[in-house]
């Protein structure tokens, strides 16, 4: 039944460098979890493992774009704490360079980094506030993507339990039914057999 | 508020602003809203068309309630309209990430770098045509960098797009809700 129903629902379009048996593993968890019965839950559950993917994928992403800036951010960083009184920032401009570009590779430059940071009271977390102030707009639509899909993902959350709230209670009132016309009727013609009395 | 004299001014000045004139540029100014295609009715194609029915009967079972019908069809259509707008996002990331941008690199900017173009061949002179930027070389060429820096790149397309998705998301919902109150209520709401 439930392959069935998954070769009916559109297939989540994955980017060539995602794997799909993690998708697969990411839903099946959300199946475990929700147990999904019928297609409209399964879709649900498709829906909530889509977003939930495309939430993951776009905080990747967010890690990444900061992790780029890093460099950039140290040079200019370094470029203000380097220049001495009376000097311009090009002064300073190749020593900032090197040391930048040896922070990733080299010990002694990032010790190096740090003295010179912790001479104005500053750590590496500097850098980062530098190199996300310079991501700011990018990572401001990216944090709003990532709002609206996580409000979509509590709201088909929600979807499937008031889903299946409705569904218990028709099964209560046709329950009732069957007790009240002490006949059997079974549930599944209940909306065609309302249809042809009308 | 502007005056009467303004106003008048305004309108002669939009009288003069008629669009695009040569074929070419009709022809671009035609295709100004198309980026992605999402506002085509998504039954024209043959193969959606054919899942938007088998999915309409999963939904709806063997019923021949045209009511419960044609709302499982409303959930069906939502549906695949979500699947599409995703496609859709993963494709524009695809393009980015190949070409690093939507656009085919231009050979000119603006039109003022055309004239000056054709006045210096006017002139007797052999211009040089400027170098395309091949934005594609600004690419990281390590992943996870290069999908991290596609996205970035078509960010304002994604945005427009969650629009889209969105809206579907909404229409499935609504159909759901109607859906279920058939089924528990029929004829009488």
């Amino acid at each position: 039944m439930r392959r069935n129903e998954l070769t009916l629902l559109p297939k989540l379009p994955l980017l060539i460098t995602e794997a799909a048996d993690e998708f697969d593993a990411l839903r099946d968890a959300f199946e475990q979890e929700i147990k999904p019965r019928g297609i409209i839950e399964h879709m649900y559950v498709h829906d909530i493992s889509s977003i939930v993917w495309e939430i993951l994928r776009l905080r990747r992403c967010k890690v990444v774009i900061i992790n780029s800036a890093f460099r950039s951010a140290l040079q200019d960083l370094l470029k203000q704490v380097l220049r001495q009184p009376g000097q311009y920032e090009h002064h300073v401009e190749g020593e900032a360079q090197i040391l930048a570009q040896s922070w990733f590779t080299d010990q002694e430059a990032k010790k190096q980094v740090s003295e010179i940071l912790s001479g104005f009271d500053l750590d590496e977390s500097a850098i980062e506030a530098e190199a996300i102030t310079r991501s700011s707009s990018d990572l401001e639509v990216l944090d709003r993507m990532l709002t609206s899909l996580e409000s979509r993902r509590n709201k088909a959350l929600g979807c499937v339990a008031e889903y299946r709230a409705n569904l218990a209670q028709q099964l209560r009132d046709s329950a009732d039914r069957i007790i009240d016309a002490k006949g059997v009727l079974r549930l599944e013609d209940a909306a065609s057999e309302r249809s042809t009395a009308a | 508020m502007a005056s009467e004299g303004q106003i008048a001014a305004n309108r002669r000045n939009a009288r003069k602003s008629t669009g695009p004139r040569s074929g070419a540029g009709k022809k671009r100014a035609s295709r100004n809203a198309y980026r992605h295609g999402l506002t085509l009715s998504i039954t024209s194609s043959a193969a959606y068309a054919k899942q938007l029915d088998r999915l309409v009967r999963e939904i709806a079972g063997n019923t021949e309630d045209p009511i419960l019908l044609e709302r499982a069809r409303a959930i069906a259509q939502a549906e695949l309209e979500l699947a599409r707008v995703r496609r859709v996002k993963v494709a524009l990331i695809e393009r980015a990430s190949a070409f690093g941008e939507l656009d085919p690199p231009q050979a000119f900017s603006s039109v003022t770098q055309i004239i000056r173009l054709l006045n210096a061949i006017d002139r007797g002179r052999v211009p040089s045509f400027p170098e395309p930027v091949d934005s594609s070389a600004t690419m990281p060429s390590q992943e996870p960098d290069r999908s991290a820096e596609a996205i970035r790149r078509v960010l304002p397309e994604l945005r427009k797009l969650d629009r889209y998705e969105r809206r579907a998301a909404a229409q499935r919902e609504r159909a759901v809700l109607e859906l279920s109150d058939r089924i528990k209520y029929g004829d009488n709401p």
